[in-house]
């Protein structure tokens, strides 16, 4: 990556000789000859250029920069009820974290949590791009047909979690009467311990199927059909097509979708609380649930701060992850 | 490489300020709106003759029932207020994000629950101060609402468990309610049939299953201090029979309170342990004929004690005396005679005074069992204060342990009190 | 440029032309696939069914309900319609401006942050990507306070910052990935013709980046309609309610009115739907406009 200086003056010295007085855009302004030009000139340029971020890092400094400090330092505090009225929180260094590592439901919650988003992330992802792929041709209908897909993201997850434990109930479930139908027996949905999780993840899946589908549909779009139809004289079709044509064109936005379902699925808490409240016996619990639990259910804001910053670095592991195949991908 | 544009884009470029200027204005927009925009914090009302009042009554028919008797003691006390409604569930949080930019409102309704948790915080003001009259109150709810010897609240009403059964279903197979465990068990198992359960009951994975459980642990004698006795095992024994037997669903474990009416009204159970806040309900269906009766004992000769529900107004500490004060005279006047009795018709919820007792069974006969239990009714807080929530901790966790199989009753007890 | 290199992609090259008519191969095919498509969608959307179902029960609940509303009562849908009215409009005007505010400071930042080359793009992408992380929550406590110093809470402006934060960094990761594979000479040789950055990001940027701006303003909308977490903490009067705490009015502690619930997710799916399928069509096949040769 060559230094953002150094770039900076080669374009103005070529836009200073190629532009002859036109009225090119508002920033160049005309300036007396001489050497304060080109440096004045190259400041402001890096100046508008700084401009095109600098909304975005004012609004995550004060949107997101504050939360987090807040969230890292409530985390080495005892942080109770009491605080939010006197404002005290007496410091207690890692004795917050002690106790969620020790915690006995720390282990499988963090089981869960991998699972959960592993299984949530391949099944979304590997429908979605299916989906997104049988979309792309055009037929009657096509259009309206996806944006439909898009309702399981639409509606309140109060609503879909009610409606798919009324789906999910063993006994007067409509997916376990469906089965007896063929012959089946009904399964314990969300009775089990050994099948609760699974059948969160599903409903999770379902849930995330519509933004995996929509945004890998976007990138599918931005190929040309060109690439394909050379890749046909080529011989390159179906299966092939795919590999060699649709794969690598879509490779950064695959790795978004995927680094930023990692990081919402991980997060999930809604659907779960919705779906069995991290039970039953806590075959549920994810790391999520537990930082709600402590702080909301048992009042020790501390304590749930450290299961979400654990969740944080977790989620910083995959990121800086991603960024290592985005480096590489540019610099190839 | 020099390069044309098929396309002129100069008449696309419609002429706008600099970059940098116009998202500057659109970053101070709101800001600048702010000064438009009224409602601000909830303290905000200068107005020394509105009180802000905050509750969890968000849907009807309680919004406009408990708004009543609210605008009913505006007028007495001589004040105006301005009320904020909240789901249920976020009420704490908002309680303490308004505690942490101290905007409180005047009077807060509280959870009973709830209510020794906040105290301990400091950040409501003792009743005694203001001369509040606390005598004629049932101890239950007078303890719930205290702490370290000062009452920080008034209920005006509570509700509790009792056993619903539907008369037809049992009517039909002879058998008449249930007054012991035995008896309960054998009901149940009889009353199965086809879809239709014997009993149903919630052992959710929160404080509800937890809450239901209650009536069955201290009528045979178990305590919160201690929940690895014999006696608090042979309670949650007695749910593992029934599922295990199959009288009870296995769905239990997931089931609401509200999901447990939804089951006894559509006529998969035949019986329910459930609360009165569900006869709204129940009676609106015409051709289910329930009856209630209290929670049956284990052996006879036992009290049956149920917990204790509903909801305490309090007063926060905001600072201005002159209000805290008016706000005291509101939350007695909540909780007088006459407001209870109607809130008490309206909402089919028991008075707390306990002189009002034969009043009310009078005018509502269908809420005799439930009067007859409030009177032995125990607060949860009563005993461990703000320890409470870990005892509840400990209760569901024990009950989904138990109920999936995964331990004994005994064993389960001591697994959720290691976690 | 050899056609290998076009094929294995690698430094993306993006051609443009105009599409030049599509040749139907014959409409039994695509019928085909407009079938199947049905039933993806029908699979998919079953327990979306079974909420309307459940919207249309007198009960409110499906345990006494058929597979189909034999006897649709609509009480949930009037009370919904009664109550809710006002809040969806305010959930719109939320939503609408959560998309213009979140494209506005998205869009610059991710063309940035994909073709000007500074040094500190990955400490760039790794906080916004942190950025995402952070619970709910956390944001929305301090948000609260904030906001109640500066009174801005109760206010649709309030709302729309806030909602926001679920946007933005989404949509700078997203614009980003899409404008890394804009080739830069398009760009330069619109600043060799004399265009600043700003002129050049307007005219041509913008264009060539359609599809996914509007994908991007999507999901603004949705995240923000979807809110209830802000919707929740920064108001506490009614006078700016989003539907989704609406909803909440038929969720009580003890007692719920649970068609008035689905009615009203029914009812607020409507509006979103119907933007959907329009912006869906804007999302046309393959990248159109400007040209370069």
């Amino acid at each position: 990556m060559s230094s953002g200086i150094a770039g900076a003056s080669l374009q103005d010295r070529k836009t200073d000789q190629r532009s002859s007085g036109t009225d090119g855009g508002a920033p160049t302004k005309r300036t007396p000859a001489g050497a304060g030009r080109r440096s004045r000139r190259f400041r402001r340029e890096d100046l508008i250029k700084l401009g095109f971020v600098l909304p975005a890092a004012l609004y995550i400094v004060l949107f997101f920069g504050y939360p987090v400090v807040k969230n890292v330092t409530m985390s080495f505090q005892e942080y109770t009820t009491k605080t939010f009225f006197t404002g005290e929180a007496p410091w207690v260094g890692f004795a917050n974290y002690v106790t969620v590592f020790s915690s006995q439901l720390f282990t499988p919650a963090l089981l869960n949590t991998a699972l959960f988003t592993a299984g949530s992330i391949a099944g979304q992802f590997v429908i979605g791009l299916a989906l997104a792929v049988f979309f792309k041709r055009r037929f009657p209908l096509s259009s309206f047909l996806r944006a439909m897909l898009l309702l399981p993201w639409l509606l309140p997850l109060i609503v879909s979690s009610a409606t798919w434990r009324s789906i999910l109930d063993q006994d007067s479930g409509v997916l376990n009467a469906a089965l007896g139908s063929i012959g089946l027996s009904g399964v314990p949905w969300l009775t089990s311990p050994s099948v609760a999780l699974f059948a969160v993840v599903l409903v999770n899946i379902w849930i995330g199927i519509p933004f995996n589908v929509t945004i890998l549909y976007g990138g599918l779009q931005d190929i040309p059909d060109e690439l394909y139809e050379a890749g046909a004289l080529d011989g390159a079709t179906g299966w092939k097509a795919f590999r060699h044509i649709t794969w690598p064109n879509l490779r950064p936005v695959v790795s978004v979708v995927l680094v930023l379902g990692v990081v919402y699925t991980i997060k999930v808490l809604d659907i779960i609380l919705g779906l069995t409240n991290g039970g039953p016996a806590n075959a549920t619990q994810t790391l999520a649930v537990r930082s709600y639990q402590e702080s909301f259910v048992n009042f020790e804001f501390g304590v749930g701060a450290a299961f979400s910053n654990i969740l944080i670095v977790i989620s910083l592991l995959f990121a800086i992850v991603y960024l290592r195949v985005n480096r590489r991908a540019v610099d190839e | 490489m020099r390069s044309t544009t098929t396309r002129d884009t100069r008449p696309r470029i419609i002429r706008r300020p600099h970059v940098l200027g116009s998202l500057a204005i659109l970053a101070i927009t709101p800001f600048a709106l702010t000064a438009c925009s009224g409602g601000g914090g909830a303290a905000a009302g200068g107005d020394a003759g509105t009180l802000t009042i905050l509750d969890y009554y968000n849907n009807e028919p309680d919004k406009t029932l408990v708004g009543d008797a609210l605008d009913r003691c505006a007028d007495d006390v001589g004040v105006k207020i301005k009320r904020e409604t909240v789901p249920g569930k976020d009420l704490i949080q908002k309680v303490l994000q308004q505690s942490s930019s101290k905007t409180l409102p005047d009077v807060l309704m509280l959870d009973n629950p709830d209510v020794q948790e906040i105290a301990a915080t400091g950040g409501l003001s003792p009743l005694s101060d203001y001369g509040v009259d606390t005598s004629g109150f049932a101890k239950g709810i007078l303890d719930a609402a205290s702490y370290e010897g000062e009452v920080y609240g008034l209920a005006p009403t509570v509700n509790t468990l009792g056993l619903f059964y539907n008369e037809d279903l049992l009517a039909a197979k002879g058998i008449t309610p249930p007054t012991t465990w035995d008896e309960l068990k054998t009901a149940a198992a009889a009353l199965t049939e086809g879809d239709t359960y014997g009993l149903a009951f919630s052992s959710i994975a929160t404080y509800e299953g937890s809450w239901q459980f209650l009536p069955f642990m201290w009528t045979n004698g178990g305590d919160e201090a201690d929940l690895t006795t014999p006696a608090v095992a042979e309670a949650l024994q007695l749910q593992v029979d029934l599922v295990n037997s199959g009288s009870a669903s296995k769905s239990v474990i997931n089931w609401s309170q509200a999901d447990v009416n939804d089951q006894f009204m559509a006529g998969k159970a035949a019986m329910m342990i459930n609360g009165p806040w569900q006869i709204p309900a129940l009676s609106a269906d015409t051709n289910l004929k329930y009856g209630s009766v209290q929670v049956p004992v284990n052996k006879a000769g036992q009290t049956p004690v149920a917990p204790l529900g509903g909801e305490v107004w309090t007063v926060p500490v905001t600072g201005d005396k002159d209000k805290q004060a008016k706000a005291a005279k509101f939350v007695e006047c909540i909780s007088s005679d006459e407001n209870q009795l109607a809130l008490a018709e309206a909402r089919f919820t028991v008075p707390t005074k306990t002189a009002l007792a034969e009043q009310y069974v009078a005018k509502v006969p269908e809420m005799a069992a439930f009067t007859e239990q409030v009177a032995n009714a125990r607060s949860r807080t009563g005993e461990l204060g703000e320890e409470w929530p870990e005892a509840a901790t400990e209760i569901y966790t024990a009950i989904q342990l138990a109920l999936t199989g995964q331990a004994t009753p005994e064993e389960a007890f001591k697994q959720a009190a290691a976690g | 440029m050899t056609t290998t290199s076009i094929v294995t992609g690698g430094r993306q090259t993006r051609r443009f032309a105009p599409v030049g008519p599509r040749r139907h191969r014959g409409d039994r095919r695509h019928l085909g696939y407009t079938v199947l498509g049905i039933l993806i969608l029908a699979i998919m959307l079953f327990p979306v069914y079974w909420m309307v179902n459940a919207s249309l029960q007198p009960s409110g609940n499906t345990l006494t309900g058929d597979f189909f509303p034999v006897n649709p009562s609509f009480a949930g849908y009037e009370k919904a319609i009664a109550d809710q009215g006002g809040h969806l409009v305010t959930s719109l005007v939320i939503s609408l401006g959560t998309v213009v505010l979140s494209l506005a400071i998205a869009a610059p930042a991710a063309y940035a942050l994909a073709q000007f080359r500074f040094r500190w793009i990955s400490i760039a992408l790794l906080v916004i990507l942190i950025a995402q992380m952070i619970p709910g929550i956390v944001i929305a406590n301090a948000l609260y306070s904030a906001y109640n110093d500066l009174g801005l809470l109760n206010s649709i402006p309030g709302l729309i910052l806030a909602d926001a934060s679920h946007a933005i960094p989404f949509a700078i990761l997203i614009l980003r990935a899409s404008m890394q594979t804009i080739p830069p000479s398009i760009v330069e040789a619109a600043r060799v013709d004399g265009a600043g950055h700003v002129r050049a990001f307007v005219s041509i940027v913008l264009p060539v980046s359609r599809n996914v701006l509007i994908t991007a303003g999507l999901f603004a909308f949705l995240f923000s309609w979807s809110d209830f977490l802000f919707a929740l903490t920064l108001t506490t009067t009614e006078d700016v309610r989003p539907v989704t705490l609406g909803i909440y009015q038929y969720l009580g502690s003890q007692v719920s009115n649970w068609s008035a619930v689905m009615a009203t997710a029914v009812l607020s799916s409507l509006p979103a739907i119907l933007l959907l399928v329009i912006a869906q069509r804007f999302i046309a096949a393959g990248a159109t406009g400007g040209a370069v040769k």
